[in-house]
């Protein structure tokens, strides 16, 4: 099977079929750092004896990185936008992906990163990580366990810092348990079987463990420091969990990157920080950084990182045509944006970068199963109402029209090249036939009143709204239009509803929506986000919120869902906590089976792949990567080894 | 005079509870909060916020508080420590944020002021005095052009003509080398030549409303028996011109001053946005947007005190210019 990333010679099979193999394996090729080199600026300061040399700020054995395409040069100042307003995951997934373990490029394995090899209980509760020996933060000091059992014991399971443990070190309602074995050892211990941890501990959520440095972070927790409260009032803030955030921040918060003390284990660390008002974000080399190049070189071969602010896409897009932005997918991938971008590739001097998606649905259409109203609720829960709405659309002219024909029609599911396809899952329902639909709501009960339209049993009109977001997703727009013109054939009608996206979300929380639009995941990551596959996500199943209420609530809030529903979120627990990875592809396909069967979302073609540029000058970076939040692009291409020819 | 300026600072204070009530009230308005926005702008990007964190930000901002518990907390650090608050987005004092961005928009401003009235000044006064001659038609059609124009569809083709075209670094007040420096008198000369750009772009509109009153006002005033009287005692034109009927004709310039200021703050927005000002206008609308609530805040209360000081001013200047006005 075909691999949609990057095949190089291995397949996605043995890959995610070895991972327990892999996680047996150190890192491969190493070489004294003696050998190696470092940027000429930093040579200067080990020569005015501002900096220890090169040898004693490298681990004994450093990772070794092999570059994509060539060992790289030093230098070069490598440009980049951000938006104005709650941006700061792009700075993360430029520079901020330094976890215990990493992606590979191919979106398949878990490979080593800060841990260099790690052990795994056979029941999947115990994980021992050995971390590399001598690595150090941005300030020199060295990373240790301490620092892990620090983040972990200390911070994270501080209940007035964090009022409930993040979800992915929490299973079965209680938080996991860090120890130190020795200086580079650590483990983790699970109250329940938790087999997906190394995978999630790949994604920028699973950063907690290297997050937060013990010598400096501890001077913001009282149980280290016992005038933390009247620090708190001298730097202006209210409480010490506020002054704790704004010093040390947060995976995901705009402050982690607000502090240019903070001694973080990046590549680059903050030169000018992104603070409310900051026009632009600067990143500088971190002159402790652990990995080098096969040539034993130090990374990163790029000396800074500077992140334009830019309030505006359309002017971002300016500065990308003009050749001013050296990588750039973030904000600019929109399919609209591709004859612009193509056109100036000369002007710009830039090649494309092709974005594989991992989601799976360009547009799912979530009717509300548990709504309020019963009528509403009868209607939407009916399976061959749903059916006969799937099969009056016109998939193939909706992809010509929309998506310039460069998507196929689809349901759900994880995407065609991934081992777990089930074809019926993803295909049933999706060919066009108008008369069909239209037999089969007649036979379910809404026959036609004398404006063409269908009445309920109960006399009302068919009639009911979709929720969906202009500003965020205008081709969502564009497609349910289309969908509203070929409902109307079958004499459905419809009301593309386009709210501001807080309401959008405010309405869904209230279980208040007739029904609501979102890109469909869990193409590539089905195990990561099956939000589509049963209810799951308590924001993102929006067919059956309350659903999702009881099962992350354990019963205690929400509705009480039926049986098949029931079945797949124990079936969804069971794959959660199997090792084994062909057992685990066994339980996941039980559960297409049944969604299949249930067909509670109604999808309209396969996500189509966004695009990025390349300046031309810029190499070993990868023409093609993986799309997601998971996968957070492009951090795992390691930028570090990014270069420039002059 | 003084009791009339001593009685106006007073109503000023009833006046800005009332307003910063209003403005906190409709922040609040939109559904859904600080939280529900910032985890819906993270999805835009198909990033997921953990369940727990997001239950957890709500409690520490106090979310959940009563609307008028939340906005008596907030006035209350603003009268008793000078405390604008805590940006939610930002996990920044408000006022560390506030007030360079709005010392860069009241240069902004005045220069954009400063700018209107002298182009419209002159050509006002020229086209009223040389009514109906080719100069007169110029300027009129010229200046209904700007005013037809929108002024963000005028910045965006000086940008696409200044970057692509001429390979110009555009957008900004600074470059990049004094973006983040220290004042100094090389970065003020960076900021002035980078003034001009927005500066144009904003007067261009409304230089051709105020033309046109400039005109008519000076039209009104013209044939006026005064101006004919100092005329037969042999004042020069020019000096006939600027002592009487220009003093008068000034007087709609003077009472706008109140608006002048928020206009250009929030008439500038757009503009701002699409060159990439670090004025507040940007600022104050991402605030809007995040619901930001005690940055937006401190935002519009600045405005409606700037509006409130506008108004004071234009009724001084008033006074003194017009000897048709009496404060008794």
């Amino acid at each position: 099977m075909p691999n949609e990333i990057l095949s190089r010679g291995v397949t996605r099979r043995t890959v995610l079929g070895g991972m327990a193999g892999v996680a047996a394996l150190s890192i491969a090729g190493r070489v004294s750092a003696a050998a190696g080199g470092e940027a000429p600026a930093l040579a200067q300061l080990v020569k005015d004896g501002k900096l220890p040399p090169l040898a004693e700020r490298l681990p004994k054995k450093p990772m070794v990185v092999n570059p994509f395409e060539k060992v790289g040069t030093y230098g070069g100042s490598l440009r980049r936008g951000l938006r104005g307003s709650s941006d700061h995951n792009g700075i993360l997934r430029m520079v901020g992906n330094q976890s215990l373990v990493r992606w590979n490029l191919e979106f398949t394995a878990v490979e080593p990163n800060l841990a260099e090899r790690w052990e795994v209980s056979d029941d999947a509760t115990q994980f021992t990580f050995h971390l590399i020996e001598g690595v150090r933060w941005s300030d020199g000091h060295p990373f240790t366990a301490d620092d892990v059992v620090f983040a972990i014991e200390d911070c994270v399971k501080n209940t007035e810092l964090y009022s409930s443990t993040p979800a992915q070190l929490a299973v079965a309602g209680k938080p996991v348990t860090v120890e130190k074995v020795d200086d580079y050892t650590v483990k983790f211990t699970f109250a329940a079987a938790n087999a997906l941890y190394l995978e999630n501990l790949a994604t920028p959520l699973g950063q907690h463990p290297t997050l937060f440095p013990k010598h400096y972070c501890s001077q913001f927790l009282p149980k280290y420091n016992p005038n933390i409260e009247a620090d708190a009032k001298k730097a202006g803030v209210t409480s010490w969990t506020e002054l704790f955030r704004s010093r040390c921040g947060d995976i995901e918060i705009p402050s982690r990157w607000g502090n240019v003390d903070k001694p973080t284990l990046d590549p680059w660390v903050v030169k000018e920080p992104y603070a409310g008002g900051a026009t632009r974000v600067v990143m500088t080399r971190n002159p402790y950084f652990w990995q080098v190049d096969t040539e034993g070189n130090q990374l990163p071969y790029i000396d800074e990182i500077n992140f334009g602010i830019s309030q505006d896409v359309e002017s971002l897009m300016l500065n990308v045509i003009s050749g001013k932005i050296d990588i750039q997918e973030r904000h600019i991938s929109v399919l609209a944006n591709k004859p612009t971008l193509s056109k100036n590739m000369e002007k710009g001097d830039y090649r494309l970068l092709t974005l594989v998606p991992s989601a799976s649905q360009q547009c799912q259409i979530y009717f509300n199963i548990t709504h309020k109203d019963p009528a509403m609720r009868k209607m939407f829960a009916d399976k061959s109402f749903r059916q006969a709405l799937s099969i009056g659309i016109n998939r193939p002219e909706l992809i010509d029209i929309v998506y310039f024909g460069q998507s196929e029609p689809y349901q759900a599911g994880p995407r065609p090249t991934h081992p777990w396809y089930n074809e019926k899952y993803a295909r049933q329902f999706t060919e066009f036939d108008a008369d069909k639909a239209g037999a089969m709501l007649d036979e379910a009960g809404y026959k036609k009143g004398g404006d063409g339209f269908r009445l309920r049993p109960d006399g009302q009109k068919v009639f009911f709204s979709i929720d969906v977001i202009p500003t965020l997703y205008p081709d969502l727009v564009d497609a349910l239009e289309l969908v509203k013109t070929h409902w109307a054939q079958i004499g459905i009608d419809m009301k593309v509803n386009t709210i501001e996206r807080a309401l959008y979300y405010t309405r869904g929380d209230d279980n208040a929506h007739d029904a609501q639009v979102w890109p469909g995941p869990g193409g590539l990551d089905p195990m990561l986000d099956p939000r589509d596959f049963f209810a799951f996500h308590p924001q993102g199943s929006r067919y059956a919120i309350p659903w999702t209420l009881w099962y992350t609530s354990n019963g205690a809030r929400g509705e009480e869902p039926p049986e098949s529903q029931k079945k797949r979120m124990k079936l969804f627990d069971e794959a959660r906590s199997t090792a084994d990875l062909d057992k685990r592809g066994a339980i996941m396909k039980q559960i297409f089976d049944i969604a299949a069967e249930e067909f509670e979302t109604v999808g309209l073609c396969l996500a189509v792949g966004g695009f990025g540029i390349i300046r031309n000058n810029l190499r070993n970076v990868p023409e093609k990567e993986p799309d997601s939040w998971s996968w957070p692009n492009p951090g795992p291409a390691l930028p570090q080894q990014f270069t420039f020819t002059s | 005079m003084l009791v009339f300026i001593a009685k106006r600072l007073l109503w000023m204070i009833p006046s800005l509870f009332a307003v910063s009530f209003l403005a906190f009230v409709l922040i609040q308005l939109p559904p859904g909060d600080y939280v529900t926005t910032y985890i819906a702008t993270l999805a835009a990007s198909n990033e997921i916020v953990d369940q727990n964190t997001a239950a957890q930000l709500r409690e520490r901002f106090g979310l959940g508080d009563p609307m008028l518990v939340q906005y008596f907390k907030w006035i209350w650090g603003i009268l008793s420590r000078g405390d604008f608050g805590i940006s939610f987005e930002w996990q920044q004092p408000v006022s560390d944020l506030i007030w360079e961005r709005m010392a860069l928009t009241l240069v902004l401003a005045l220069s954009t002021l400063i700018a209107t009235w002298a182009i419209a000044l002159p050509i006002g006064v020229y086209s009223a005095v040389r009514k109906y001659s080719i100069g007169d038609y110029f300027f009129t059609a010229f200046t209904f052009f700007g005013l037809a124009v929108p002024s963000f569809l005028l910045a965006l083709v000086l940008m696409y003509v200044a970057a692509v075209e001429f390979g110009q670094d555009v957008g900004g007040l600074f470059s990049p080398e004094y973006e983040n420096a220290a004042w100094s008198f090389a970065k003020m000369g960076d900021l002035f030549s980078h003034l001009w750009l927005p500066v144009i772009i904003l007067a261009v509109s409304s230089t051709a409303s105020l033309i046109r009153v400039m005109r008519a006002n000076m039209l009104d005033e013209l044939p006026k028996p005064y101006v004919t009287t100092a005329r037969a005692k042999g004042l020069s034109e020019f000096r006939l011109l600027m002592k009487y009927p220009m003093m008068i004709a000034l007087n709609p310039f003077i009472s706008t001053i109140a608006w002048l200021l928020p206009n250009l703050i929030s008439g500038s927005v757009v503009v701002a946005i699409v060159l990439n000002l670090p004025t507040a206008a940007p600022l104050l609308l991402q605030a809007l947007m995040a619901q930001d609530m005690y940055l937006a805040g401190a935002f519009v209360l600045l405005i409606c005190a700037l509006t409130l000081i506008g108004s004071l001013i234009s009724d001084i200047l008033l006074a003194l210019v017009d000897p048709r006005i009496r404060l008794e």
